[in-house]
């Protein structure tokens, strides 16, 4: 079902759940209705929705809901008497077929709805679904399953991925009703005088301030944690008055903190929330009606989603400003309307083979009931995720977790999963302890708690950013100025700060790339101010800084390709412009160089951005030849960019989680550390070990294939490429960096390339430590 | 390399390990044998052979050196006894004329009887003559001797122009203290401080150098 948000959607399928169960005149006893969210605050939403449908016809139709926060006492009266209805999440399934028995639990389901499917869709939490639902259809072949989305550009694969191949009739229904959004952007005064690079978009705090102001309540979305806690910060000391009325909101924060925001919310006693994607979601905040973009958005689906939080009663206008943090970006406002305009939105693109998920997933059935293979792999390749794993390749996974690899050593003592009368099954009380507290897929980095000395929980941020703190050392967090007074146990305990000042966090984690919708519609839009067509705002807005484009490089036409040199005292740097989002870049800078550097060896730094990439040497780069000889060829692409040496680096890093997903190193608990120590080694160990020593170790392919698939996006890679090759490349040589150059001249983040053997590197760079 | 310590000749070997030219002491920490084992035993499958280079390691090392003693400081041996055992008896059974001392380490759980019917010595904390103290981890009292001691597992990030960067192990020397760097190729590194108070040795293919 697709609808927009704030149409009904939950009580549409609640009904029909409700009347599949009344219509019934025996009516069978235990779980009925199985509801999967992304999110506990969605959890209680639903919860709340559907109880009070309970309460108010008087239904004899109790609803419970299991979440990490469920009791251990609630869960043991659900293990007794289960509900008719439980609303839970992907995770807390897979912990109910982690117990013994759970057939029986499930013996009588009739009905699962997989809510905000799109958000699940793909991450592994999708697989985690699809996996589940396989097994929930082996015990109910008549099992019905229903999906809620919002719009994507591949809705109809998504139902498919949710259905799996099975038997079974299915229908996508679609709502006419379209959510009004209207864009504006808060532009700078003069352009002339607003920075050509950044992040933050601090300048234009006084632009927001009228819009909090004619608001009844505010929430202004931001791309990162750390921006998300300077936002705050600032805002508050430009106007104090809103002490009291402003909140903050983002992942990291502790469930305490972040409920009272919610809640706080939800009875618009708030007049503005600074938030991250972490208030994407679900949860209805009917008081709020401006909603504030500050950055680039990089999707056009997650503008709408944010967007939608506003305005959230039927027929109601979303209203949504965004605010650029540099001036190139300006551009994507207008790019963003025309993008809605014509219904550009993104797909979700699925995990496919995820090894790590199934083999997770393989010993969380052992230690309930166990399984026999032959059944078990005719379910999973029912599923999207697993309809090509040949047989031979789920053999490679028995053996991984019976005997740790395909080992045929006599003395081997590897020891997870038994065959017992040819069902597999742990029979390890430790093993199976360790993995419950395994079971997922959202692997996070080592997280310290912060806590006041009172006790009271304020959130996590990452071991690194505290590691470089001393007892007395004052920092941002939650909207407090903290001083960290001790850590122990992986706590960091903290008391409040009158210094006013002090470092903010940052948390690492994965940057979006423009997504190629958004692209799409900057390149129109470029061309149109070519063409002498612009007129929305933003372009004429913008007229000023493309003249200077044109005058000291040049603005390319839809069917040019502009690539810019420019040498400075840091080296040589070449610069290229496609528009095809940083992760396209990342892949694309690190082929070029590849390719380069067989003309002559050569070490290259590389930067990226959304709208380009630079290569920057200590030599002068030989872009006119690498030209001739083939740069954009689409042959060899495989083979080229695996000899480049970040993949490597990329894969490793992927390799992270699917080394936790799949229990070769265990999750960070924080305060259980000490016990599992011993056991305890990095993924990059295993990732070199099985690198050296077992290269066709599926978790190691994933971890590559995965590269390519997100990383690298290689269908889009090879249509950049495509394109490249139909266009005219236009070569500039600046006297002066341009305002498409400065932005990645000035990116902090860089990534190296080098042809030159490790030792040979070594050395120069010990060498260089001289100088 | 051959560095002096406390006013004797010493050589830092690029196999990771440290040599006492007057008194033929080859000196190794953290081996870490066994490892392997010890995961899969636990249900965690690294491949059966990512150990041999271990093995194979300190064969050709005990055979360049000939060395009379050799003292293992700590982390022979990880976690209790497994298989391995039987690769590491192999190994030292080769080496009649050397006289092998094990300074236990938190990992050496492997029964103390076991090493000594292989003819090692077994010590429990550490190894004081008149100049040197041998330890596993670095010790804590105050002391006017060099203390030479593993554990750490020292490691170094050299960064250089246009933000290229590696992390290699290394030897550090820093007031009375010189850490070794962890033999076992299992093993992780710890990032150490580039204060200047430390001389650091970093570990190549092929050879030593000081930073």
């Amino acid at each position: 079902m697709n609808a927009p948000t704030g149409f009904g959607k939950t009580y549409a399928i609640w009904f029909g759940v409700l009347q599949n169960y009344f219509a019934r005149k025996k009516r069978k006893a235990g779980l009925h209705c199985l509801w999967l969210t992304p999110l506990r605050a969605l959890s209680k939403e639903i919860y709340y929705s559907t109880q009070q449908v309970s309460d108010e016809l008087g239904l004899d139709y109790e609803i419970a809901m299991r979440t990490g926060d469920t009791t251990q006492k609630e869960r043991q009266r659900q293990k007794k008497k289960m509900p008719q209805g439980l609303i839970t999440t992907p995770e807390s399934v897979h912990l109910l077929l982690a117990q013994k028995g759970y057939n029986e639990t499930f013996k009588n389901l009739e009905v699962v709805v997989v809510d905000e499917w799109h958000e699940l869709l793909g991450t592994k939490r999708g697989v985690l679904i699809e996996l589940a639902l396989s097994r929930l259809k082996a015990i109910n072949p008549k099992l019905k399953v229903w999906g809620i989305s919002a719009t994507i550009g591949n809705l109809e694969e998504a139902k498919e991925i949710l259905l799996g191949t099975g038997q079974g009739k299915s229908k996508l229904i679609r709502s006419t009703l379209e959510k009004q959004i209207e864009i504006e952007t808060l532009l700078p005064d003069q352009i002339e005088k607003y920075p050509w690079a950044g992040h933050l978009g601090i300048t234009l705090l006084d632009k927001i301030l009228p819009v909090i102001h004619n608001s009844n309540t505010t929430l202004i979305f931001t791309n990162v944690r750390s921006q998300c806690e300077i936002w705050y910060q600032r805002l508050l000391e430009a106007e104090p008055e809103l002490a009291g009325q402003l909140a903050i909101h983002h992942g990291s924060l502790s469930e305490d903190v972040r409920l009272w925001v919610e809640n706080a919310l939800h009875d618009g006693l708030l007049k503005a929330v600074v938030c991250t994607s972490s208030l994407d979601l679900g949860v209805d905040f009917r008081p709020v009606d401006s909603v504030i973009q500050i950055g680039s958005p990089k999707g056009v689906a997650r503008f709408m989603q944010r967007a939608g939080r506003s305005g959230h009663q039927p027929g109601a206008v979303s209203k949504i400003f965004f605010l650029p943090t540099h001036s190139l970006e300006i551009i994507e406002g207008s790019a963003m309307r025309h993008a809605i305009a014509h219904k550009q939105i993104e797909q979700r693109v699925p995990y496919i083979r995820s090894f790590d998920v199934l083999i997770q997933f393989m010993v969380t059935l052992a230690i309930s009931d166990g399984f026999r293979a032959d059944e078990l792999y005719n379910e999973i390749i029912k599923t999207h995720c697993f309809e090509s794993v040949s047989r031979e390749e789920f053999n490679w996974c028995l053996a991984f977790i019976t005997k740790g690899g395909k080992s045929l050593d006599n003395y081997d003592e590897f020891h997870k999963v038994v065959v017992v009368d040819d069902v597999y099954r742990v029979v390890s009380r430790k093993v199976a302890m360790r993995h419950r507290l395994n079971i997922g897929v959202i692997v996070s980095d080592s997280m310290l708690h912060i806590k006041f000395l009172g006790g009271k929980r304020l959130g996590m941020v990452e071991e690194w950013f505290v590691s470089r703190l001393n007892p007395g050392d004052v920092f941002w967090f939650a909207g407090h100025n903290l001083e960290l007074i001790r850590i122990k146990d992986m706590t960091a305990f903290v008391r409040k700060s009158t210094k006013g000042k002090g470092v903010f966090p940052s948390w690492q984690g994965g940057r979006m790339p423009l997504s190629s919708q958004l692209t799409d519609a900057i390149r129109i839009k470029l061309d149109e101010y070519y063409n002498r067509k612009a007129k929305d705002i933003e372009q004429i807005k913008l007229i000023p800084l493309f003249d200077r484009q044109e005058k000291v490089s040049h603005l390319p036409h839809v069917s040019e390709l502009l690539i810019e040199k420019a040498h400075t005292k840091e080296g040589y740097h070449v610069f290229v412009f496609s528009f095809e989002g940083r992760n396209v870049h990342e892949g694309l800078s690190s082929l070029f160089a590849f390719r380069i550097a067989k003309i002559k060896p050569m070490t290259f730094s590389l930067g990226f951005n959304d709208y380009g990439f630079e290569l920057l040497s200590d030599q002068e780069i030989p872009i006119e030849q690498a030209l001739e000889n083939g740069l954009f060829n689409t042959e060899h692409l495989s083979a080229d960019i695996y000899a480049s040496v970040n993949i490597n680096e990329m894969a490793k890093r992927k390799f992270r989680d699917i080394a936790t997903i799949s229990g070769l190193v265990l999750g960070n608990y924080p305060g259980k550390q000490t016990k599992t120590r011993h056991v305890q080694a990095n993924s990059e160990l295993f990732f070199q070990v099985f690198t050296d020593y077992e290269k066709d170790n599926l978790l190691l392919q994933e971890a590559f294939d995965e590269v390519m698939t997100f990383q690298m996006e290689q269908v889009r890679l090879v249509k950049a490429l495509e394109r490249m090759q139909g266009q005219k490349v236009i070569i500039k040589q600046l006297e002066q960096l341009s305002p498409f150059c400065f932005p990645i001249f000035a990116e902090r983040f860089r990534d190296q390339l080098s042809n030159e053997p490790f030792d040979v590197r070594v050395r120069r760079l010990i060498e260089q430590q001289g100088e | 390399m051959q560095i002096s310590l406390q006013g004797k000749p010493f050589t830092l070997l690029h196999e990771k390990a440290l040599y006492n030219n007057d008194e033929s002491l080859l000196i190794i920490a953290d081996v870490h044998l066994g490892k392997v084992n010890h995961f899969r035993k636990e249900g965690i499958s690294m491949p059966l052979n990512a150990q041999q280079g271990d093995y194979l390691n300190l064969k050709q090392l005990l055979d360049k050196v000939t060395p009379k003693k050799v003292y293992f400081l700590g982390d022979l041996f990880h976690s209790d006894y497994n298989y391995d055992w039987h690769h590491f008896e192999a190994l030292i059974s080769c080496y009649t004329d050397t006289d092998f001392t094990l300074i236990k380490g938190n990992h050496d759980f492997v029964d103390v009887e076991k090493f000594e019917r292989l003819g090692l010595h077994i010590v429990k904390d550490l190894i004081e003559d008149k100049h040197f103290i041998y330890s596993h981890a670095p010790v804590s009292y105050e002391h006017n001797k060099l203390n030479i001691s593993g554990h750490i597992h020292p490691g170094i990030s050299i960064s250089g122009r246009a933000n290229q960067s590696v992390r290699i192990p290394c030897f550090y020397l820093k007031d009375n203290l010189l850490l070794l760097p962890a033999f076992g190729t299992l093993t992780g590194l710890y990032k150490m401080d580039r204060t200047a108070s430390a001389h650091i040795y970093v570990v190549l293919p092929g050879e030593v150098k000081k930073l």
